[in-house]
C-alpha cells in the first residue's frame, strides 16, 4: 500500500512527500526488473516472479539479501526475445530467461555483480554479446519518450511513478499555468492524434473548451483493435498514470470533472492496472474532489469495450459508453460541441494522453524540436509479421521505414527477402520496397495510399501474398462493420465476394476495375472512417502490386505461393532421396516412385493439400 | 435565415435545417430510403448523397441529416453526386434484387440495373434502412424491435429472434417499411394479428355485430391511455368475456355507449348510427 498521507490537502504537501520520494537514496539497492507484459508472461514471467522472489527470501535468510527487490514492470519492448530480465544497478539485460536461468541470474549477477553471457543478446552482425539494453540495436534506434518508464516501474505503484517525476506536470500546470496556457503549450508542441487521425490535439481541445454548455467530458481511447497491435495496451499496462495524469492535465485545459477511459475487455490486465492506478490516485487525492486542495475536482472511469473493433470510432465508442450498440454517427456536428450525451467531449487515443505530461514538463518548443515539420514528437509502433525482432518500438517521427524495419527489426525473419509493410491497422496500405525510404509521418503515409493509424507495422516477406492480404483485411473489415451503412456492408461484402474469386482462381478480367469502383464507391460514401478506409488495403495492392492481380487472374498463378489451386508441386528429381515418406502420407495417392529412386506426383490426382511439401525432410517437394 | 443554393437555386431556410429539408422547400427530389419527417435521421441508406462546396474541394454528405448552419452551396445533379447515389442504389439492388419498391426508386434514380450479383442475405428485401426500427422507438415508444447481429449479418429482429411481447401489433412498422418486408397479417381463427417477420402475435379485438377484426387490444389499450382514458375502459378479448371493468363515471350514459361503439368494426358502427338516424 503507499506509504503516504490519506490525502494530500494541498500541493505543497505532495511537493513534499515527491521529493522525499525522488531524493530516496537508492545506492546498494540491486533490483531486478522483471517484465511482466502480457507477451512475457505468456512466456511465464509470472513463475520467474516467484523464483526471484524465493531466491531473495532464501539469500535474506542466509543473511545475504541486504538490499534486493524484484520489480515486475510493463513491456519492455523486445517481444521477440521474452521473457526479459534487467539487472540493476548494472543494468545488465538478459533475454530468453527460463526458469532454471533464475538461480544463475541471482548467484553471478545479482548477488555477484557478473554478467551471464549466455543469456544476453548477441548481436547478430558482430557476434558481440551485449550487456546493456542501450547497447542493443533495437533500442538504440528508438527514442522513448512516452514509453521512457515503461519497464522501468511497477505498474501497481503509483509511489514508482511519482519518484520517476510523475504527477510533477499536473503540479506545474494546477500551480503555474492557466487552462488557455496549457492549451498554448500543446498547440507550440505540435501534438497530433496518435489514434490515426491526426488532428492537431491543441485545436481540438480549444473547440472542446469554448464549446457551449456543459458538462464537458474527457475520453482515453484504449479500445486497441488493429490486428496484431499492441502499443495502447502496453502502455496502458506498463505505466496507466501516464495516462490519468495526461487526462488530469488535459481536464483542466478543457474545463471538464468527468473522464471516461474506454478499455478493450480483451486486455484484462491493462483494465486491472488501470483500475488499480485510479483508485490509488483517488486514495491521495489525485482525483476527486478539490484535487491538491485546489478548485480543480475530476474523476476518471474506467468502461470495457464489448469487442466490437468499430467501437474505436469516437462516435461508436461514446454511443458504447452511453450503453448503447456501438455504431457510428455522421460527424457533421463534431464531438467537441456535442457527445457523450450530447455533451462537449473531448476524445484522445491513450498514446495521445500520454504525451502530454512530457510536452508541460519539458515544454512544448522541446518536443517541437523532434519529427518532422507537421509531425511532431514520437510515435510507438508495435513491429510484427515477419521481422526478425518483434516488438514494441517508439521512434521519433520522420525516422524512415528502412531503419525501422532493418535496423530495429533486424530485418526479414530467415533471410528472407522484404516485400512490403502494412502501416496503419486493416485500413491501412501496403507500402512497397521501392518505398522504404519513405518517413513515417501523417502525410508522406497518406501520400503512399495508407496511414499512419494507431500504430501497427505488419511486416511481409517474398512468400506473402499480397491478393490473399487484401482478402484477408477486407475479411476482417466486413466481419467488424456494424452493418449501418450500405456502402460498408454491402461493398465490402461485395468487394470479399470478387477477392475470395480471384484467391480462388475463378478471377475475371475486368475485376481489378470492380474493385476500384467499389472502393471509390465507400471512401466517398460510407458513414464512418471504417468504412471509408476500408479499401486501402485492396487499392494499395493494386496500385502497388498489381502484377499479381494480374498472373491470379490472367495465368490462374500464385507468384508467392500461397493460394491453394493456384501453384502445383513437384518433386526436384536431384533432392529427392526416395525416401517414400510422401508417398506414404499422401491422401490421395498421387505420388508413385520406387524406393531410393525420385518420386513423381500425378498432377491430376494431387488436390494440393500440401501433406507431401510438410513431411518432406529434404525439402524435395517443390511449389511451383 | 441562411441560404441554401441548390444547383443553382436558392432558398432560405431556418438553421440547423438539413439539405433535405431545404432542397424539398425548393422543390428538388433527392431519393431517400431510410429517412421521415417523422423520425431522427440516421443517414445509413447513403441514398441521398449530395456533393457540398467546401470552398477549394467538395465533400459528398448525406442530405437528410447534414444541418444547415450558415449559407451553403450544394450540388444534387453533380455528375459525381448522381455517381455516388447510383453506386449506392446498385449496391441495395443486388442486395435486395426481387424488391418492386426498390426497382422502381431506381428506375427514377436513371438506375437500369445493377453489375454486382447478390452476396448478401436479405430477409424479405430488408435493406436494414432501420425505420421500423425508430419508429417502434420514438413513436410507439416499445422498442420491440431492434438490429441484430452485425456487418452483413445485421438483420432487423425481436430480442433473441423470438416473438416480442413488447410489441402490440400496431403496425407502424409495416407501415414506414419502404420495401414491403414487414406484413400485418390478420388470423382470423385465432382472433390474432401477427406482425411478420417478427412472429409477433397480440389478441384483436372483434366486432360484437359481425365478428370481424377491429384492431389490437393493446393498441386500443395504448390509445386510450394516451388520452387518458385507460381506467375508464372494459375490453373485450376474443370471446373471453370482459377482460375489465371501467370505474363508474359521472358520465354515466356516456361510458356505456362508448363501450359498445368500441366493440363495432367500423362498418357496423356505421350502420348502426345510420339505423338510429333513419328510426329515431
Amino acid at each position: 500500500m503507499i506509504d503516504a498521507p490519506a490525502r494530500f490537502a494541498s500541493i505543497a504537501d505532495f511537493e513534499g512527500f515527491a521529493r522525499s520520494l525522488r531524493s530516496q537514496d537508492r545506492t546498494g539497492t540491486r533490483s531486478v526488473r522483471l517484465c511482466m507484459g502480457t507477451g512475457c508472461q505468456a512466456k511465464g514471467a509470472a513463475r520467474l516472479y516467484e523464483l526471484f522472489e524465493e531466491a531473495i527470501e532464501s539469500a535474506s535468510g542466509r543473511g545475504r539479501a541486504g538490499n534486493i527487490e524484484v520489480k515486475p514492470t510493463g513491456c519492455h519492448g523486445l517481444c521477440q526475445r521474452s521473457p526479459i530480465v534487467v539487472v540493476e544497478p548494472a543494468g545488465i539485460f538478459y533475454q530468453q530467461v527460463e526458469e532454471p536461468d533464475v538461480a544463475e541470474i541471482f548467484r553471478e549477477t545479482v548477488l555477484g555483480g557478473r554478467a551471464v553471457p549466455r543469456l544476453l543478446y548477441q548481436d547478430p552482425e558482430s557476434g558481440r554479446k551485449l550487456e546493456a539494453a542501450e547497447e542493443i540495436p533495437f533500442y538504440k534506434v528508438q527514442q522513448r519518450i512516452v514509453l521512457s518508464q515503461n519497464g522501468r516501474i511497477d505498474p501497481t505503484k503509483i509511489t514508482d511513478y511519482i519518484a520517476a517525476g510523475g504527477y510533477s506536470a499536473l503540479v506545474k500546470a494546477l500551480t503555474s499555468m492557466t487552462p488557455e496556457e496549457v492549451i498554448a503549450e500543446v498547440e507550440v508542441a505540435g501534438l497530433r492524434g496518435r489514434g490515426g487521425g491526426g488532428f492537431p490535439t491543441a485545436r481540438k481541445w480549444r473547440s472542446c473548451r469554448s464549446a457551449a454548455g456543459g458538462p464537458k467530458y474527457v475520453i482515453g481511447n484504449g479500445d486497441e483493435g488493429d490486428p496484431g497491435a499492441y502499443m495502447d495496451r502496453s502502455l496502458m499496462e506498463g505505466n496507466p498514470h501516464s495516462v490519468i495524469e495526461g487526462m488530469l492535465i488535459g481536464a483542466y485545459a478543457i474545463g471538464s470533472e468527468k473522464g471516461y477511459i474506454y478499455v478493450r475487455n480483451e486486455y484484462p490486465l491493462a483494465v486491472k492496472y488501470l483500475r488499480t492506478a485510479i483508485s490509488q490516485a483517488q486514495e491521495i487525492g489525485l482525483l476527486g474532489e478539490n484535487i491538491l486542495g485546489t478548485s480543480f475536482s475530476f474523476d476518471i472511469q474506467i468502461n470495457r469495450g464489448g469487442g466490437a473493433f468499430v467501437c474505436g470510432e469516437s462516435t461508436a465508442l461514446m454511443a458504447s459508453l452511453e450503453g448503447r450498440p456501438g455504431e457510428p454517427r455522421a460527424k457533421y456536428v463534431h464531438t467537441v460541441e456535442s457527445g457523450l450525451w450530447g455533451k462537449p467531449t473531448n476524445l484522445n487515443n491513450v498514446e495521445t494522453w500520454a504525451n502530454i505530461p512530457h510536452i508541460i514538463n519539458r515544454g512544448g518548443k522541446w518536443f517541437a524540436g523532434i519529427g518532422t515539420e507537421k509531425s511532431k514528437g514520437t510515435k510507438v509502433f508495435s513491429l510484427v509479421g515477419k521481422i526478425a525482432n518483434s516488438g514494441l518500438v517508439e521512434v521519433p517521427m520522420g525516422i524512415t521505414l528502412r531503419r525501422i524495419i532493418y535496423e530495429i527489426g533486424g530485418g526479414i525473419r530467415d533471410g528472407k527477402k522484404f516485400k512490403a509493410v502494412q502501416t496503419g491497422g486493416p485500413s491501412g496500405g501496403c507500402i512497397p520496397a521501392e518505398h522504404l525510404d519513405a518517413r513515417v509521418d501523417y502525410e508522406e503515409l497518406t501520400n503512399l495510399g495508407s496511414m499512419m493509424g494507431s500504430g501497427g507495422l505488419i511486416v511481409m516477406d517474398e512468400d506473402t501474398c499480397m491478393v490473399n492480404i487484401a482478402r484477408y483485411f477486407t475479411d476482417f473489415l466486413l466481419n467488424e462493420s456494424c452493418g449501418k451503412c450500405t456502402p460498408c456492408r454491402e461493398g465490402l461484402a461485395q468487394m470479399r465476394h470478387i477477392l475470395q474469386g480471384i484467391t480462388k482462381g475463378d478471377g475475371q478480367a475486368g475485376d481489378v476495375e470492380k474493385l476500384q469502383a467499389l472502393a471509390e464507391i465507400l471512401s466517398g460514401t460510407a458513414l464512418c472512417a471504417l468504412g471509408a478506409t476500408a479499401a486501402n488495403p485492396v487499392l494499395s495492392t493494386i496500385r502497388y502490386f498489381r502484377d499479381e492481380y494480374d498472373a491470379h487472374i490472367l495465368d490462374r498463378r500464385c507468384p508467392a505461393k500461397e493460394c491453394r489451386g493456384l501453384f502445383i508441386y513437384q518433386i526436384d528429381a536431384e533432392a529427392c532421396k526416395g525416401c517414400g515418406i510422401c508417398l506414404k502420407n499422401c491422401p490421395v495417392d498421387a505420388i508413385t516412385g520406387e524406393r531410393k529412386a525420385p518420386h513423381v506426383i500425378d498432377e491430376q490426382k494431387c488436390t494440393r493439400c500440401g501433406t507431401c511439401w510438410e513431411k518432406c525432410p529434404f525439402t524435395a517437394v517443390l511449389k511451383v | 435565415m441562411p441560404t441554401v443554393t441548390i444547383d443553382g437555386h436558392s432558398v432560405e431556410v431556418e438553421r440547423g435545417a438539413t439539405v433535405l429539408d431545404a432542397a424539398r422547400y425548393a422543390g428538388i427530389w433527392i431519393p431517400t430510403l431510410c429517412y421521415h419527417p417523422a423520425l431522427s435521421s440516421e443517414a445509413s441508406c447513403r441514398l441521398c448523397m449530395v456533393e457540398l462546396d467546401r470552398g477549394d474541394w467538395r465533400q459528398l454528405v448525406t442530405a437528410c441529416n447534414y444541418p444547415v448552419r450558415h449559407d451553403v452551396i450544394v450540388y444534387v445533379m453533380s455528375e459525381r453526386a448522381q455517381q455516388a447515389r447510383r453506386g449506392v442504389m446498385e449496391l441495395l439492388l443486388a442486395r435486395s434484387p426481387d424488391s418492386q419498391e426498390l426497382k422502381e426508386l431506381a428506375e427514377r434514380m436513371g438506375v437500369k440495373g445493377t453489375l454486382w450479383p447478390k452476396v448478401t442475405e436479405s430477409q424479405r428485401n430488408c435493406i436494414l434502412c432501420g425505420l421500423c426500427v425508430r419508429v417502434c422507438e420514438q413513436i410507439i415508444g416499445k422498442s420491440a424491435i431492434g438490429f441484430a447481429g452485425r456487418g452483413a449479418d445485421r438483420t432487423v429482429a425481436a430480442p433473441f429472434r423470438q416473438p416480442s411481447e413488447d410489441c402490440i401489433g400496431c403496425g407502424a412498422c409495416a407501415a414506414v417499411c419502404p420495401v414491403g418486408t414487414i406484413e400485418v397479417r390478420v388470423h382470423k381463427d385465432e382472433c390474432e394479428v401477427e406482425i411478420s417477420p417478427f412472429k409477433s402475435r397480440v389478441k384483436l379485438l372483434v366486432c360484437k355485430q359481425c365478428g370481424a377484426p377491429i384492431l389490437s387490444t393493446q393498441v386500443c389499450e395504448q390509445a386510450l391511455r394516451n388520452v387518458g382514458w385507460a381506467t375508464c375502459l372494459p375490453m373485450q378479448a376474443c370471446s373471453q368475456g370482459n377482460v375489465g371493468m371501467g370505474r363508474k363515471s359521472a358520465h354515466a350514459t356516456f361510458w356505456p355507449e362508448l363501450r359498445k361503439r368500441l366493440r363495432l368494426c367500423p362498418k357496423c358502427r356505421r350502420l348502426q348510427t345510420a339505423g338510429r338516424v333513419a328510426s329515431p
